[in-house]
């Protein structure tokens, strides 16, 4: 009687921490992968709004506040970088999910900020292409009416101009 | 003075004139050739110059340099600036190639820099754990700005100069906007230590 309870607490021992090892494998993997797949989104995240900012600023956009913000979103990604490789899944987890929202907010605020320079910037170029416009018929006009009295008091003192002989 | 002279100077004038006033306009349309577009990669050591450098490092030791960037791009980029652990037989990244090394990252840094701009960062680091035998050492712990490493980077006993060198790798890439990647930039930088048993 004592060897078979024996024998069958043995049995659900090893039953029981193979059940454990078994449960608990596949959720050390899922963190692992949870970890590297929100690092994934989080660096894409990053990347994009990056690429909306540099869209930004080659539209003519100040992009120094966005880069500042974008930068403690890269700096999370870093951390969480850097956590994953000492194998700190966790950390890497939540730090790639404090990355993600600010990358969002400055993707929306670069679009706009884009949107806001190409207008600006279509009305500095017309306001400009005007003023030069203006300001060329203004000077070749003021040319104009200058060449023309010079023109006139030159025919004016040729005509004036007595004639003088030259006596050998 | 003759009156085809005077229409001479009237032109010349005009053209003159014309081109001052247009300027503004012809800016947008004219693009004159810039200087060269890099990064600068820097090192410093304590104090911000280009000395006191650690160097003789012992096991538990703190030890700190100053690591920064200036962008001369042109506009802003994105930067990862990667940190690696080398040995005497580790390669260099190529230059020629413009391929970086093969080591693994062990730390990074991430940040952006608009254009002339210069970032910067201390990083402080401390062999954690290390094994010595009479030809060979062994960096088994790196802690680098707090994060513990397992780096595992055996380095022979230079009999020559009598150390155990080992070089702290700083490899600069950027962000490519047009193949949205990260790319290397050619640029690096290293720190040469030697590992002792004391300090």
């Amino acid at each position: 009687m004592l060897k078979h309870t024996r024998f069958f607490v043995v049995t659900l021992f090893v039953f029981l921490a193979l059940g454990f090892c078994l449960n608990s494998e596949p959720r050390v993997f899922s963190q692992v992968d949870q970890a590297s797949s929100k690092l994934q989104t989080a660096n894409v995240a990053v990347d994009q709004a990056f690429n909306a900012v540099f869209d930004a600023e080659k539209a003519g956009a100040n992009v120094s506040s966005l880069l500042t913000q974008l930068n403690v979103a890269a700096d999370d990604v870093a951390q969480a970088e850097n956590a994953y490789r000492t194998g700190d899944s966790n950390t890497a987890a939540v730090q790639a999910d404090s990355a993600l929202p600010i990358a969002q907010q400055v993707m929306t605020e670069a679009q706009d900020a884009k949107q806001n320079a190409s207008i600006s910037q279509q009305n500095t170029f017309w306001s400009t292409i005007s003023l030069t416009v203006i300001g060329v018929i203004v000077f070749v006009l003021a040319l104009f009416l200058g060449w023309r009295w010079v023109k006139r008091s030159y025919i004016s003192r040729l005509s004036e101009a007595k004639p003088t002989v030259n006596t050998q | 003075m003759k009156l085809e002279r005077y229409k001479l100077i009237f032109l010349i004038a005009g053209l003159i004139g014309v081109l001052i006033i247009a300027s503004p306009a012809l800016t947008g349309f004219i693009h004159f050739p810039s200087g060269e577009r890099l990064s600068e990669l820097y090192l410093l050591g304590s104090g911000n110059m280009m000395a006191n450098y650690p160097f003789n490092i012992a096991v538990g030791q703190n030890n700190s340099v100053n690591v920064g960037v200036t962008n001369q791009l042109g506009s802003s980029a994105y930067y990862v600036l990667y940190v690696e652990l080398k040995n005497q037989t580790d390669p260099f990244p190529n230059a020629t190639t413009e391929s970086p090394s093969s080591l693994p990252p062990l730390y990074e840094y991430r940040f952006f820099a608009s254009n002339d701009q210069t970032w910067e960062s201390k990083l402080n680091f401390t062999v954690s754990a290390a094994t010595f035998s009479e030809s060979q050492s062994i960096i088994k712990v790196l802690t680098i700005n707090n994060f513990a490493f397992n780096a595992n980077k055996p380095a022979e006993w230079d009999a020559t100069d009598k150390t155990f060198t080992y070089k702290v790798l700083f490899e600069l890439w950027t962000y490519n906007t047009k193949t949205s990647s990260v790319t290397y930039n050619n640029r690096y930088v290293n720190l040469q230590l030697n590992l002792t048993q004391s300090s």
